[in-house]
């Protein structure tokens, strides 16, 4: 009896869903789903030729709170040498996203993705999740979470990519 | 007898397998978990003086995570 009960705790335990990340040196999924303040579709494709960062963040969630200003002085500092910042909200109102823009306002452009199909496509596993795109439209960095300390090796990885 | 027992076990794997409680909530998905309201304790300062005051006087029933003696007259 006691193989059964083993055999039933494992069989329990796979039951769990795995989903798999994206990985460095993929192509950049599309986001259809998501849509851009004026309520245009979300086309990535636009940006190629471009280094961008694509940032997935939640006002529920306080480091991407947190995030939003480096963010926002990161993209206008080097927004001249063709990077820029697509932030994707994902709360499941996107009316509460609205108004904390309204309340701390940023320069780069907003999508927003209340059914959150876009981070199901790119299998974001944390929040706040930053992925770092070359100018061939390669993922080149996914980067979890956020510190104060992330500041100097996220400035320096963009630098890189913009002289590549 | 023994082809009841077998059939019973498969029962009770199928059962099991059809009964998974778990569910993975993707990290994008976790807004209402992330509410106040939703954590284990809401409220951990009042949480802390409360258990403060009731293990000084309480002494002999105390002692979860309040620390300390004093008068608890505050």
């Amino acid at each position: 009896m006691k193989w059964l009960t083993n055999f039933c705790a494992a069989l329990m335990l796979t039951g769990s869903s795995m989903a798999h990340a994206l990985h460095e040196g993929q192509a950049t999924p599309q986001c259809p789903s998501a849509l851009t303040d004026k309520g245009q579709k979300l086309d990535l494709t636009a940006y190629k030729g471009k280094v961008l960062l694509i940032d997935f963040w939640a006002t529920w969630c306080g480091p991407c709170q947190k995030s939003m200003p480096f963010l926002n002085s990161l993209r206008n500092q080097h927004q001249r040498e063709g990077f820029e910042v697509v932030a994707i909200n994902v709360d499941e109102d996107s009316e509460i996203a609205r108004e904390f823009l309204q309340a701390h306002p940023v320069d780069y452009p907003m999508a927003f993705d209340p059914k959150g199909e876009c981070p199901a496509q790119f299998n974001v596993e944390a929040m706040p999740s930053s992925f770092f795109i070359d100018k061939t439209g390669k993922v080149r960095k996914v980067h979890l979470g956020y510190r104060d300390d992330d500041q100097a090796a996220i400035g320096k990885l963009v630098s890189t990519l913009l002289a590549e | 007898m023994r082809f009841c027992c077998l059939l019973l076990k498969l029962l009770l794997l199928a059962g099991m397998f059809g009964s998974q409680g778990c569910s993975s909530v993707a990290p994008w998905e976790r807004g209402n978990l992330a509410k106040e309201e939703m954590s284990l304790d809401p409220y951990p300062n009042l949480s802390h003086i409360r258990d403060h005051i009731f293990t000084s006087r309480e002494a002999s029933q105390g002692g979860r995570t309040g620390s300390g003696g004093g008068c608890g007259c505050n």
